[in-house]
């Protein structure tokens, strides 16, 4: 018997809620944005009949102007960069020019680059149904840790495309390159794919990766043109410019065609005047699905942690409970068998599976049809996978309906609050940082036993003679007359960790099961000062975990799950120096710098800090040595304000620290704990009251450069939203959990009109 | 710290430019390392050719000459002995031009890894002549390639796990330099480890060439360097200056290439020639040997001569293996009798083999099927209660096992059935 769902449009479901004054009085914000035709091409006259068979057999008649454009770019031999939300059809701005150039000349090879291998994996299932349409002798393999020995010969000798993810590329393919001459004498494209994920840490060490396969491509005397296509960032061309060290073509016109979509943005209730506080996010996700069900609205809903994706499939699957053998609600996370994820397309597909509740392992280009609603529970963090969390829902004829629930931190209810921040130009960049020298050094060790450098040689754009030097003086290299030779027994793309900025991490092993204990993951010793102490609760792919036992020695953190009510913040005292200063711009009270500056931190205690209620439950100490660090920062030095007392200064400060760091992610994607915000009172260094904002990695990762741009952006988006928070004194959603019930929200307002940094001519008097 | 320190001053150092293109150079030999004069008296003898110059040390063996148990001229028995056999086989060589070499290399993957040492032993007029060539420095390496000769054609070379290490090694040095060598062919090889590994099945547990040499062949060594140690020690002198070490380095191949030479001849002499015999085992893991390659003429012996020397349990396996050969011959009887007597003492896996090929020959050959029908029977117990066995190999061979007993069963019946009318 089919489901006796009755199904409501979309569009009759907004209008109901525009009706019912509870909904009117939730939703902040309503967007609509109006469905768009796709803007068409014809085929390339040059396009091969097997590829334009391949295309119509599978309804294809035209390409969308974006593919065109791609074709054609890549056809003149310049590398370009390609914005294609979900659902633009991007995969054929990659393969059309690729297979176009095999089927002319079966020896060019190409090289595609994902940022995991699964999503390698359901590419090259796409790719090989499409040549196999073609009925063309083409051959293209994924080549990862799971690539058995004798398909590796085959893909070294005779792959066309191959398809790789770049911790294979860094150390299973580049260090064994005479093993892939074919490959690198004959390539032809080099296609990165998901652009925007390399930033940070991980996009600076994938930024030498892709230098030292240029360097080895030179080597056998190819020169490939580099395809990438990127969600939707600020700065799409600067982080493929920088990333690869080319220039690039941009094409940010998306001709794929979208149905109408309504954006809804909805904030919880307050339930607790004074604090601010809202009921939760995850119960307003659950009654909000629950309607939609009911309503046979195909919904996916997103969530923020494995956990809480869990809550909701249980607390919707009451729905069905009366029903045997039901399977229209369905969890997703990562680690889905592919047979799994087929199985939840193909439900999707058919109408069986009605809602879906994933974490954001959705996100990334896996497959699932599109669906008509989408719930976001909560920011997820940054702009691009808010785009693609939204993009999952929408079909061609329908209307769609994407539902943001605003969670109670400060970046939710800023956003909430300010939707054209998502819906409009965001500031919000992709930064990566090839300059970082400890970054740098690892993979001019790769790139010298790689291939020895000549006495004349450049790396990418740097110069390193000197640094090889260096190199020769810790005895890993020796020069003879011309070049600098690897003389070490040692294999250096095995020490190098692409997701991390040093070498000594501490490693964290889970011990939930004694009997197989596992490492799950790994973090910076800074970092780890403050996340990873005894007892912290330390969050892991959406899992919570206790950590039981931190061997600082042996930097290793023994962790077991647990299921808690509470999170855990760590205070970190810090010194901090100030070691050159590079940039310095004055304003009306006083300097911004961007430099380099010395830490030297340590772990004091730790509170334990209920969800929610951000009630303080119990705290401990913390004993771990101070760490020392050495990185790159820019701060905010001015003139004291004229009747402050040092005591009113500090506590000032430090509210306005915490909003400051709520606020950085808007402008540049990273996580909370990137970076650091540290007041001083009165700064060592010139003895003026001191905002320091530093990256958290030794030698800087980009960020704080980047908050040297923004400063007065920065510090007036504070303000505003602090002014806005509907809080009384002061709460976590603004600038902080506040000690007693006389907050510090005034002084933080007055300071930070005192700091406004346009300098309007008007000398505010405090 | 200090690294991140010292790295973080350099920060100035960093200039960056855009590049240009690279011009294209022609060869240029490269001046002599400072320390050739000291190389030289610690007794390195140095080679120049058009690449450059090569550190080279030769020894010099008389044909009488022991090395643990055997003399060095019993080669020449082992190619005689290959000479007179009718077949193919992975190690045979039966001409004088055999080359014997072993590399040393500066690590164990990756194209930062030098091969630093080149060791060849072979015959030359009147003697074993051992070759080793040192890489003068890193800049020198097209010339220390090219000494080695081996770009040559028509080279046959035996080594001890050379085609999985050492000449992958070779190709991906001789790419690194192909603009200036000759193209490096595939010559014969004949690897003595998978050699090893065939012949000492179940017998050894390593197959390190150190164990073998002092459990097969005779020798220990006195004073040698780990393996291990070799290339920290060779990048000690080209940094510092001083060979000392160096020449230790060479004495541990040079033991490993002999050793190789000697190994060679005892292995062709248990595989080839009569009443030269190691253990059951080995001898049967030689049988088996020669009956994966189909060499049947002489499989056929080892096993015979195995099950009339040695005991029932000792000979199981050989039975085993007989039973194919009896089969194959048509020799069904035999055949029968050989399977049975292998039952005593198998692995699991072949006992149930054991178990199929005697219910195929009752059922098909002797027409007796409660006897087939037994073997089937006690083939599923074994299949069910066996702790070798995987579990979808256990799923795999009771289903068939299954369809097997029913198939006899039913023929037992038509067969009963059809008894019981009369032939007229």
């Amino acid at each position: 018997m089919k489901s006796l769902i009755k199904k409501k449009a979309i569009g009759e479901l907004l209008n109901e809620w525009k009706q019912d004054p509870v909904m009117r009085e939730r939703i902040v914000h309503w967007h609509t944005i109006d469905e768009k035709e796709a803007i068409l091409s014809d085929f390339p006259i040059d396009l091969d009949p097997s590829i334009k068979e391949a295309l119509k057999g599978r309804g294809i008649n035209q390409l969308y102007s974006h593919q065109r454009q791609a074709f054609d770019i890549a056809r003149q031999g310049h590398s370009f960069t390609a914005i294609t939300p979900t659902a633009s059809g991007k995969s054929l701005c990659y393969h059309l020019p690729v297979l176009q150039s095999i089927i002319e000349d079966p020896s060019s090879r190409a090289l595609y680059l994902f940022p995991t291998k699964a999503l390698a994996q359901d590419q090259k299932s796409d790719l090989n149904l499409l040549i196999e349409q073609m009925k063309q002798d083409i051959l293209s393999y994924t080549y990862d840790g799971d690539t058995s020995p004798a398909i590796r010969t085959k893909v070294r000798k005779a792959g066309h495309i191959v398809l790789t993810n770049p911790d294979m590329l860094h150390s299973g393919i580049l260090p064994h390159h005479t093993k892939w001459v074919s490959l690198f004498e004959n390539l032809k494209y080099i296609v990165v794919d998901e652009l925007h994920t390399y930033k940070g840490v991980f996009g600076s060490h994938v930024a030498h990766v892709l230098r030292r396969l240029i360097r080895i491509c030179h080597y056998y005397g190819s020169n490939p043109v580099f395809i990438c296509t990127s969600a939707t960032i600020a700065n799409p061309k600067e982080l493929a410019e920088s990333l690869t060290n080319e220039t690039h073509k941009l094409i940010d016109q998306n001709g794929a065609p979208s149905g109408k979509k309504n954006f809804v943005f909805y904030n919880p209730p307050i339930v607790h005047p004074t604090f601010g506080v809202r009921r939760s996010a995850i119960l307003e996700v659950r009654d909000l699905a629950k309607q939609l069900y009911s309503d046979g609205i195909q919904t996916i809903v997103f969530a923020k942690s494995r956990v809480r994706v869990e809550m909701l499939v249980t607390y919707l699957k009451e729905l069905t409970k009366k029903k045997i053998h039901d399977d229209s609600i369905r969890g997703y996370r990562g680690g889905y068998l592919p047979s799994e994820r087929r199985q939840i397309e193909k439900g999707l597909r058919d109408g069986s599976i009605q809602t879906v509740v994933s974490t954001n392992a959705l996100e990334l280009g896996v497959d699932i049809g599109q669906l008509q609603a989408c719930i976001m529970t909560g920011y997820p963090g940054n702009i691009a996978s808010a785009w693609q969390q939204a993009g999952r829902a929408g079909r061609r004829q329908d209307e769609a309906l994407i539902l943001y629930v605003a969670q109670s931190t400060a970046l939710d209810q800023y956003i909430v609050n300010h939707p054209s921040f998502i819906l409009g130009q965001s500031p919000e960049e992709a930064r990566i940082h090839p300059d970082n020298l400890v970054i740098l050094m690892d993979h001019l060790k790769c790139a010298s036993f790689e291939l020895p450098f000549k006495t004349t040689d450049q790396y990418g754009e740097f110069e390193i003679q000197e640094l090889l030097a260096y190199l020769e003086e810790e005895g890993i290299l020796v020069r003879t007359s011309d070049k600098w030779h690897w003389m070490s027994d040692r294999f250096p793309a095995h020490e190098i960790s692409l997701r991390s900025a040093s070498q000594e991490n501490v490693i964290i092993i889970d011990q939930t099961v004694p009997a197989s204990t596992k490492v799950i993951g790994e973090m910076d010793r800074y970092s780890a000062m403050t996340l990873l102490h005894e007892e912290a609760i330390y969050l892991h792919q959406g899992i919570q975990f206790q950590v039981e036992k931190l061997d600082w020695e042996e930097k290793k953190a023994f962790v077991r799950e647990v299921d808690v009510d509470y999170f855990t913040d760590a205070n970190l005292a810090v010194e901090l120096k100030v070691m050159s200063e590079d940039q310095e711009k004055p304003f009306n009270k006083g300097s911004l710098f961007y430099g380099d500056v010395s830490i030297l931190a340590m772990a004091t205690i730790f509170k334990k800090i209920r969800f929610d209620t951000h009630d303080n439950i119990g705290s401990g100490p913390i004993q771990l040595p101070p760490e020392e660090l050495h990185t790159s920062s820019s701060w905010l030095s001015f003139e004291r304000p004229t009747g402050w007392t040092d005591a009113m200064l500090t506590e000032a400060m430090t509210g306005t620290a915490t909003s400051i760091a709520s606020f950085i992610p808007l402008f540049v994607h990273c996580d909370r704990r990137d970076i650091h915000v540290v007041p001083q009172v009165k700064s060592i260094h010139a003895e003026l009251p001191t905002f320091f904002v530093y990256d958290s990695y030794p030698g800087g990762i980009g960020i704080s450069e980047r908050v040297y741009e923004v400063w007065p952006e920065l510090l007036s988006h504070v303000e505003q939203y602090v002014n806005e928070c509907p809080c009384d004194q002061g709460c976590p959603a603004c600038i902080g959990p506040q000690e007693s019930i006389v907050g510090l929200k005034n002084e933080v307002l007055r300071l930070l009109a005192y700091l406004r940094l346009e300098t309007t001519g008007e000398i505010d008097v405090i | 710290m200090s690294y991140e320190k010292n790295l973080l001053q350099m920060k100035k150092l960093i200039k960056k430019k855009s590049a240009k293109a690279p011009s294209l150079a022609p060869f240029v030999i490269p001046p002599r390392p400072v320390y050739t004069g000291e190389w030289e008296k610690a007794g390195f003898t140095v080679i120049e050719n058009d690449f450059g110059i090569i550190f080279e040390k030769k020894n010099i063996y008389k044909p009488n000459q022991f090395h643990g148990k055997f003399q060095l001229n019993e080669i020449f028995e082992a190619f005689t002995l290959w000479n007179t056999f009718q077949g193919v086989h992975p190690i045979s060589a039966d001409n004088h031009h055999v080359i014997f070499f072993d590399t040393e290399t500066t690590g164990l993957k990756g194209t930062g890894t030098y091969i630093f040492l080149i060791g060849k032993l072979a015959w030359k007029d009147g003697h074993f002549e051992m070759t080793q060539h040192v890489l003068a420095d890193p800049s020198h390496e097209a010339a220390f390639l090219y000494a080695s000769e081996l770009w040559k054609p028509n080279l046959s070379v035996i080594t001890y796990n050379g085609k999985s290490f050492d000449w992958p090694q070779l190709q991906t040095r001789w790419t690194l330099n192909r603009e200036h060598l000759p193209k490096l062919p595939e010559p014969t090889h004949i690897d003595l480890l998978h050699a090893s590994r065939r012949v000492w099945k179940d017998e050894l547990s390593q197959f390190k060439l150190t164990k073998i040499e002092e459990e097969k062949l005779g020798f220990k060594r006195v004073g040698d360097i780990p393996g291990h140690l070799a290339p920290i020690i060779y990048l000690d002198a080209v940094k510092s200056g001083n060979p000392s070490t160096l020449l230790k380095v060479l004495r541990h191949n040079e033991w490993d290439i002999i050793s190789l030479l000697t190994l060679f001849i005892h292995t062709t002499k248990l595989l080839l020639k009569e009443e030269y015999n190691d253990t059951v085992v080995t001898s049967t893991n030689i049988g088996k040997w020669f009956f994966d390659l189909k060499v049947f003429e002489k499989s056929q012996p080892v096993f015979e001569q195995i099950t009339n020397h040695y005991d029932p349990v000792q000979a199981a396996r050989a039975f085993y293996y007989l039973g194919f050969e009896y089969k194959r011959l048509k020799h069904v009887n035999n055949a029968y009798k050989a399977f049975e007597q292998s039952l005593v003492h198998l692995q699991d896996s072949l006992k149930i083999k054991a178990y199929e090929e005697l219910a195929k020959i009752a059922e098909h050959s002797q027409k007796d099927y409660a006897v087939a029908i037994s073997h089937v029977e006690n083939g599923l117990i074994l299949i069910n209660k066996s702790i070798q066995l995987k579990i979808n190999q256990k799923v795999r061979l009771a289903e068939a096992f299954d369809k097997r007993v029913k198939r006899i069963k039913n023929k037992q019946t038509i067969s009963w059935e059809s008894a019981g009318f009369d032939r007229n």
